[in-house]
């Protein structure tokens, strides 16, 4: 247990304090990494769960759930129109903005190999 | 009398083919194959727009906003910081979700339009309306809502469409959109591929362009590093829109002289 603490500290220990806290509130898969990094891509998209699924070459079911989650969490809005559910990424500044850094920070590989670690451990 | 409101598109050659630019709250089609020009041209009416005080949206239901970014980049058009200064706003979405938004009060497009004080749009393309229905008639009615609410909304609009065929002169299947669309809009401008002496051209053609005088030759357009630029009219051959002209002379022998 203590050697899987330090292993654990080991892959964390140097990320930045703000995306850990990130990586710990939005990012528990790969999906919702996935998804992130589409908005991030393309932010002003405003799609149903099905198109965002076909945009992001996913199944809708393995989508949906996590849309769902990471509009709870204030990543996304979700938004009714009559029976239509859609998503858009936050409007919040600061949402973007830590979003933004976080996709920057995956560029580096070392960050990347740490938050992958992260997510394949359920965070702690 | 008030002189009539353009948007001008910034497209040199073709705003004088309109005589000064689309008429201003006017639903606009620009039809033509698979990589003719179509986004460019949609594109460069857009940044055009932003940068002299007519900020724009562009709906994009088949391209990803980045790829519009990095095509936009390629002329010269910084499109991320068009939209850091709020005077451009590039939105993926399908034709459900769009409609559903136009349809209720204060939904996302018209709050930026009050917001950004938005004044054209370019659609990109409507031809993903047509998966929303089989049936002709509701499709003709769906695109005419549509339209209507962009009209409401005040924009001057752009629609691309792609035409299934590359040359002028393929057999082609009834295409029902292109007989509704082309009732339904204000304006169809024609971008089509022309082989001449072994070689592919580009041809533009205004064919209809309601409460306004308009060119109506069939010129030649290039691609440059700042967009498209229309030129001179084609000159001395004829059947252009066939996709494989020929000179006049050539008409007239085969037409006149026996052989």
């Amino acid at each position: 247990m203590e050697r899987e603490n330090l292993a654990n500290r080991a892959y964390t220990g140097d990320i930045d304090p703000d995306l850990l806290d990130f990586l710990n509130q939005y990012v528990d898969s790969f999906i919702k990494w996935d998804l992130m990094r589409f908005f991030f891509n393309n932010p002003h998209t405003i799609d149903t769960v099905d198109n965002i699924a076909r945009y992001a070459g996913r199944n809708p079911e393995a989508v949906e759930q996590e849309l769902a989650e990471l509009a709870m969490r204030g990543l996304l809005e979700e938004t009714h129109m009559g029976t239509l559910v859609v998503y858009a990424l936050s409007a919040d500044p600061e949402i973007r903005d830590r979003l933004s850094r976080f996709i920057q920070a995956s560029e580096d590989r070392q960050f990347r190999i740490r938050a992958i670690y992260h997510v394949i451990k359920g965070g702690y | 009398m008030q002189p009539e409101e353009r948007a001008v598109t910034g497209v040199p050659g073709f705003d004088a083919m309109l005589r000064g630019g689309f008429l201003t709250r006017t639903a606009n089609l620009l039809e033509g194959a698979p990589g003719c020009g179509k986004t460019t041209l949609g594109m460069q009416f857009i940044h055009y727009g932003a940068t002299h005080g007519e900020p724009g949206l562009i709906l994009t239901f088949e391209q990803f906003p980045e790829q519009y970014y990095r095509d936009a980049a390629g002329f010269g058009w910084d499109f991320r910081e068009l939209e850091r200064r709020r005077l451009l706003q590039v939105i993926m979405s399908s034709p459900e979700v769009t409609k559903a938004d136009l349809e209720r009060f204060n939904g996302r497009i018209a709050g930026l339009v009050s917001n950004m004080g938005v004044k054209r749009i370019l659609v990109d393309s409507i031809s993903q309306f047509e998966r929303m229905t089989d049936d002709p008639v509701e499709l003709r009615n769906l695109l005419h809502g549509f339209l209507n609410a962009l009209r409401r909304e005040g924009l001057t609009a752009l629609f691309t469409r792609e035409a299934y065929v590359l040359l002028g002169d393929e057999q082609r299947e009834e295409d029902e959109t292109e007989a509704s669309m082309s009732f339904l809009v204000d304006s169809y401008v024609l971008l089509r591929y022309v082989e001449i002496e072994s070689a592919i051209h580009r041809a533009i053609i205004v064919l209809k362009m309601r409460g306004s005088a308009h060119d109506t030759h069939i010129r030649q357009f290039d691609i440059g590093p700042h967009g498209l630029v229309v030129q001179e009219p084609f000159k001395g051959r004829e059947g252009i829109l066939s996709g494989t002209p020929q000179y006049m002379a050539e008409s007239f022998i085969k037409a006149f002289v026996r052989r």
